[in-house]
């Protein structure tokens, strides 16, 4: 008996997902627990397991199509079953009775003009219904649209409620003539895209790029940001990083800068409880282990994979978990879980030749370092200029959460960490 | 009149009570000396004295059963059950007498008694303590269930429910105490059972809550106005009987509305109003009925975990987002 494979949630706030590629095309079959698909959602691509030994039928959602939630994106049955003629019409037509015809006292003709009806349906799955009974629409739509004589057919696939549902809002713009009626105050999701110009190429976003679209906007718009900057003599943490990376050369370890930083933050995290702390829903909520998450540029985007308690790890296990998470990051292999539950983030652009920058938090975390390049300087040192490695550092913090003070005090430690490096050992 | 806490609004419906009706009596654990492990019944005992503020031993099942008595002879006792929590014990003489008396008699005795208990969260009361359970009590026949979330509200709709002639369950809220609001200025401040009140107009979005989650729906529709969108939020007051009309006005204006409750919405307020507003307002909603409670579990004593069982502005404000963002908004 064959059935609908749904998008499935996965991740918390995931809405839609997109289906990176079919690993088994129709006709293939698979085992309970094979990977039957890779599905990219807005974090990250994941594995979609078959929940059950079977077959693939049909594929409704191709390779880089999205899909809502909830909504159906393959057939699957048995081996040599035929999908049923009304299989992949919208919910509402899930062959009531014809998977067990036997037992069922229906007139045999029945089923059968059923789907000549919905035959042309499974073709067209673009067009319009020709009738509206198919139609989703929010009962508040159907009545408006009763009462100002819309047909509510004109909408079809046009709704923006879930899974295509015309919603109130359809039929208002409908009935004001196709005019966006939205007050000029309301920060419209879909607010009227700006026209491009000649030549322009206008794109959809991916998945993941439409989540650091939101969640940055947010961010801005609701954590008060302010920003402490400090410039780090990296001199003797260089010549720590070379002395290890010699000891280690015959192992195939390597320890980079960021990852002296990022022991140097957990370290500073741990001392400084008030620098590591969320505002959420008016309390503070003091984080008892140090989880940072380390930014990843993408080809087009970023990711932020998690290092979990790295206050209990030393630098090499730092570079050891890094290399790994960087390297699924850029092949898209993360799990949902490594991507989330960060307590700090570190955002490294030393190897970009840049200044100076700060950086967005990333709630609910309350501070993010950003890390500009070690250039060699000259500096004032005991009445004598002398060039130092110097790294210029900018910690954006969340004022709910954390003071000026705060934000100083845990920026002097993460200073005095790097500048005297033996610590980071301790 | 100045503002007083939602505990003083008590305080004084008590004693005005006391003073205009000499049936009129409390009972309770540690009310008289002590006034109430709240405070609610403070001075009380020194002015009434100890035959009409009554001290009880530790014996909810007891004292309710001699309230019940007490009240089917036409006394109308007023008892304080420390925390909804500990009215457990009792529930044999709740649901099974007062509740029942009236039909079991054949209409001829009634039970005219107010049983006040606070319940609600967050002080790290953990499982035991932290309940609000008056969803239960709600689906009882027989039976009245209030949750006021004002100080006005409480006074008036203590004393109505003290002059009711059938058994009112008064659920208060201990992080309710310190709330501070007017009474009215004129007239007798009487507030009926059985009736909600708009407690802020609104075009978007109906969002309906009881007792302390008044609070909190009030603080989410003012984060929400930044963002331009407008939810009128209805204050239940009483959930048996349960005001549907005043909500389904409410939703036919909004089109959309979200339940929110300190209990477990398994079974409960947003549960019962879903039921029913799908049924008056079949025709007006642009999205299916929201509901947002506590976590079901048992509440954990961790903070951090409490934090996340309970159903903080944050979470009532994004199931408000998401709900209207699913109609467009």
């Amino acid at each position: 008996m064959s059935e609908e494979l749904t998008m499935p949630r996965l991740s918390d706030t995931m809405e839609q997902g997109t289906i990176g590629r079919w690993l088994k095309r129709e006709g293939e079959s698979f085992h309970e627990g094979d990977v039957i698909a890779e599905i990219e959602t807005d974090k990250a691509t994941m594995d979609f397991q078959a929940y059950e030994d079977g077959t693939m039928l049909r594929i409704l959602v191709g390779d880089g199509e999205s899909a809502a939630l909830g909504a159906p994106i393959a057939i699957i049955g048995a081996e040599g079953e035929e999908v049923p003629a009304d299989a992949p019409a919208a919910a509402s037509a899930n062959g009531d009775g014809r998977d067990n015809g036997a037992a069922d006292p229906a007139p045999a003709a029945e089923p059968e003009a059923e789907a000549k009806q919905q035959a042309p349906v499974a073709t067209a799955t673009e067009e319009a219904p020709s009738d509206g009974g198919g139609l989703r629409a929010s009962p508040i739509a159907r009545r408006m649209a009763d009462a100002g004589g819309l047909d509510l057919r004109t909408l079809a696939g046009k709704g923006t409620g879930p899974d295509g549902r015309i919603v109130k809002a359809d039929v208002e713009r409908a009935l004001a003539g196709g005019v966006k009626p939205a007050p000029a105050a309301r920060a419209a999701p879909q607010a009227a895209p700006p026209q491009p110009g000649e030549g322009d190429e206008v794109r959809e976003l991916t998945p993941m790029l439409r989540a650091v679209a939101r969640r940055m906007a947010e961010s801005k718009a609701t954590v008060p940001h302010f920003y402490v900057s400090s410039e780090i003599d990296m001199t003797r943490a260089l010549e720590l990083r070379a002395e290890l990376n010699g000891a280690l050369a015959d192992s195939g370890e390597k320890v980079g800068v960021n990852d002296l930083i990022v022991r140097a933050c957990a370290q500073a995290l741990v001392q400084h409880p008030q620098a590591h702390r969320s505002y959420v829903d008016g309390h503070h909520v003091y984080h008892s282990h140090v989880h940072v998450g380390i930014a990843v540029a993408l080809d087009d985007g970023l990711i932020v994979p998690v290092l979990r308690d790295a206050e209990t790890k030393g630098v090499r296990q730092l570079a050891a978990e890094t290399r790994d998470l960087v390297k699924r990051a850029r092949d898209g292999k993360l799990r949902q879980s490594e991507i989330e539950g960060g307590t700090f983030t570190v955002s490294n652009m030393g190897m970009f030749d840049v200044a100076a920058f700060s950086a967005i938090i990333n709630p609910p975390e309350s501070t993010i370092l950003a890390v500009s390049s070690t250039v060699e300087r000259a500096v004032v040192r005991d009445g004598a200029v002398v060039p130092r490695k110097i790294m210029s550092v900018t910690l954006s913090c969340d004022h709910r959460a954390c003071s000026g003070a705060d934000g100083a005090r845990l920026l002097q430690t993460v200073k005095r960490h790097l500048e005297a490096p033996t610590l980071l050992l301790a | 009149m100045a503002d007083v806490t939602y505990r003083e609004a008590l305080r004084l419906a008590l004693d005005e009570e006391l003073g205009r009706d000499r049936d009129v009596f409390l009972m309770g654990e540690e009310i008289g000396r002590f006034e109430g492990s709240y405070k609610v019944t403070a001075g009380l005992w020194q002015k009434y004295g100890a035959t009409r503020v009554r001290e009880t031993p530790i014996s909810e099942e007891g004292f309710v059963g001699a309230g019940i008595g007490a009240a089917m002879m036409g006394l109308r006792p007023v008892i304080e059950i420390m925390t909804i929590n500990f009215i457990l014990v009792a529930m044999d003489q709740v649901i099974n007498h007062a509740a029942k008396i009236r039909y079991m008699f054949g209409g001829k005795v009634g039970v005219p008694l107010v049983i006040r208990a606070p319940g609600g969260a967050g002080a790290q009361l953990t499982a035991q303590h932290s309940q609000s359970l008056e969803a239960w009590f709600a689906g009882c026949p027989g039976l009245k269930v209030v949750a006021p979330a004002t100080p006005a509200d409480a006074y008036g709709m203590l004393k109505t429910a003290i002059r009711d002639d059938d058994p009112v369950l008064f659920c208060e809220n201990l992080v309710l105490y310190n709330l501070t609001g007017a009474l009215p200025e004129n007239g007798d401040g009487l507030v009926p059972l059985g009736r909600a009140a708009i407690a802020r107009e609104g075009t978007d979005l109906t969002l309906v809550a009881h007792s302390y989650t008044v609070q909190r729906a009030l603080r989410v529709a003012d984060r929400l106005s930044q963002d331009g969108i407008s939810v009128e939020v209805v204050d239940l007051r009483s959930l048996r009987p349960l005001d549907v009309d005043t909500v389904a006005e409410s939703v036919r204006k909004t089109n959309r509305v979200l339940v929110a409750e300190e209990g477990w919405s398994t079974y409960g307020v947003g549960a019962e109003l879903a039921a029913r507003l799908q049924r008056v307002c079949f025709d007006d909603l642009d999205a299916p009925v929201e509901r947002v409670g506590q976590a079901e579990v048992p509440m954990p004593y961790a903070k951090p975990l409490e934090l996340a069982a309970l159903p903080l502005e944050s979470k009532i404000e994004a199931a408000a987002r998401s709900l209207l963002a699913e109609c467009g908004l």
